[in-house]
């Protein structure tokens, strides 16, 4: 399908309903990230080996506490909790995602907007792909080696294993909005790399991906639940661990729910201004 | 030869400041990068007071030593970068070393001096600051003398690490990633005090690759703490050896690496 003389490109326009092409190109990255084969062998065995020391990390801090509970936390918990987010790391491409920068300066980009598909759409199916191949080499494997080495928590009901689910894929669409957004810099700037890396390295630190937010000094936990970052990865410890229970639980979902809603529709408006940009200079 | 060097990463240098701004966007973003490590551990102990029984100050003092050393370590031995190396083999860039009248370790010290790295040294800086102004440590002229030596010393001993793991790269190309076990990983785990950790890791990190003997054992003696695991009470001293006598194996497995790939003719 080749678009029309004169029709405008596609960035604006309402999702395809052409579910099957967006499923085949979520496949396709998929298949694409299972690839890479000896990469992921000895990064698992690197991520398995951060994971083992930020336990132990915890461990100290626990100390005497090691029987008790901290925050609400088990030190079973803060365990598991080392275990969740490394094996998180690649899912949600916290160290960075470059793909759709890389595009749009070196021009790529003006022949994904003429595509049939929709902008937004054509990324988030294929890194929704990747996510899931991640999940499947690093994600799972770490929680497995986890399960041997350490005495692992669980999630507590049937309703937090459903609820793991739901919140794992918000977190994914969350995480993909902002680096869209991140990446989309690249059309007003120069050293968008350099925006990029100051925008992962904000999600390190604002996603409770370092320590549990419920750690930190209360101060810092307010600031940091008026942002959207802690959706990417606290919410999704809180759930697994059971930390969220009860009314809690919708109540986390709900709101990371509303964070995925203002995200996406930034989003828009991002790329619409990006592709008016575009359009402008004759790209 | 201290000239040659000068003028090789002059190049690199005046190429990475072309764009200043970009330049301190880098630099800060890679400071950033690293306080907020340390930033969220400070936070964590105003909760837990305490790591291993260590406090704040004494873990800083600890955290610190090992990020300036490793920081500066990442600049001076850039060209040896196993990630970097990699590229320069596979391009086949390194080749032209080869055939320069010029010393080839000299070459692979000039090739490149990253300097945005400068961040992360920055942030040790800062860190072990705080510590000695939140500790009040009695400073003798002993300590006061090999306070540079160790850290000389830790460089040489990640210096030695990044050279082990570019030398692999004559066998496998890829083998790189698991070298960041023992470099990144090994400077994060040497950032926090031994004794946290499982005895297999103690070990493996004081006898095998000496890590331990680098930071740990100079700051129990520093901080005038005891030593916990029992090791012999000249063992805060032997930094010296353990850095130097990495680096220096690093350089023998090098040379095999190097004489490998040479005589293959690639």
């Amino acid at each position: 399908m080749r678009p029309h003389e004169g029709q405008p490109v596609r960035g604006g326009e309402a999702a395809s309903a052409d579910w099957r092409a967006y499923a085949a190109l979520a496949r396709m990255a998929l298949q694409r990230q299972l690839a890479y084969r000896f990469a992921n062998v000895s990064g698992l065995l690197t991520n398995g080996f951060f994971g083992l020391l930020r336990a132990y990390v915890l461990i100290a801090l626990f100390g005497a506490r090691h029987a008790g509970r901290v925050a609400g936390y088990s030190m079973g918990d803060a365990i598991t909790y080392t275990g969740l987010t490394q094996a998180l790391i690649a899912y949600i491409a916290l160290w960075g995602w470059w793909d759709l920068m890389r595009s749009i300066r070196t021009g790529e980009v003006a022949s994904d907007l003429s595509r049939p598909l929709d902008f937004f759409w054509y990324w988030c199916a294929q890194d929704f792909g990747r996510a899931a191949a991640q999940m499947l080499v690093r994600g799972l494997p770490i929680m497995a080696a986890y399960a041997l080495v350490f005495r692992i928590t669980l999630p507590p009901t049937p309703l937090h294993w459903l609820a793991l689910l739901v919140t794992l894929a918000l977190a994914l669409f969350i995480s993909f909005c902002w680096r869209f957004i991140v990446s989309l810099s690249a059309f007003w700037m120069q050293d968008a790399v350099g925006i990029g890396r100051m925008a992962w390295i904000l999600v390190t630190f604002l996603s409770g991906f370092l320590m549990p937010v419920a750690f930190l000094p209360d101060w810092m936990q307010a600031l940091m639940r008026y942002t959207f970052f802690p959706a990417m990865i606290n919410t999704v410890v809180e759930v697994y661990l059971g930390v969220l229970s009860g009314p809690a639980l919708p109540g986390a979902l709900a709101a990371q729910l509303l964070w995925a809603v203002i995200l996406y529709a930034l989003a828009r408006l991002v790329l619409a201004a990006g592709v008016r940009k575009l359009v402008v200079q004759g790209g | 030869m201290l000239r040659l060097y000068l003028r090789l990463i002059s190049i690199s240098l005046r190429s990475q400041m072309q764009y200043r701004l970009s330049f301190l966007l880098d630099a800060l973003g890679s400071t950033f990068a690293s306080l907020v490590e340390f930033i969220t551990l400070a936070a964590a102990l105003t909760r837990f007071g305490s790591v291993g029984g260590w406090r704040l100050g004494e873990v800083a003092f600890l955290y610190g030593l090992v990020e300036m050393a490793f920081g500066t370590m990442d600049m001076v031995f850039s060209g040896f970068d196993p990630g970097y190396f990699s590229q320069q083999i596979r391009r086949g860039t390194f080749d032209q070393f080869l055939l320069r009248p010029a010393s080839l370790v000299l070459q692979m010290f000039g090739s490149e001096f990253i300097l945005r790295r400068l961040g992360r040294m920055a942030q040790g800086v800062a860190v072990f600051a705080l510590s000695l102004w939140v500790l009040n440590l009695p400073w003798t002229p002993g300590k006061l003398m090999y306070l540079p030596v160790v850290f000389v010393s830790t460089v040489a001993f990640f210096g030695g690490l990044f050279v082990v793991g570019a030398a692999t790269c004559f066998w496998t190309v890829e083998a790189s990633e698991a070298i960041n076990i023992f470099t990144y990983g090994g400077s994060t785990m040497l950032s926090y005090p031994m004794h946290i950790y499982a005895d297999w890791m103690r070990r493996f990190f004081i006898f095998v690759v000496p890590g331990a003997l680098l930071v740990y054992y100079p700051a129990l003696f520093f901080l005038g703490k005891p030593d916990p695991l029992g090791l012999p009470p000249f063992t805060p001293f032997l930094a010296p050896l353990a850095g130097f006598g990495v680096l220096a194996v690093a350089f023998a497995f090098w040379q095999i690496g190097v004489r490998k790939y040479a005589s293959t003719g690639t």
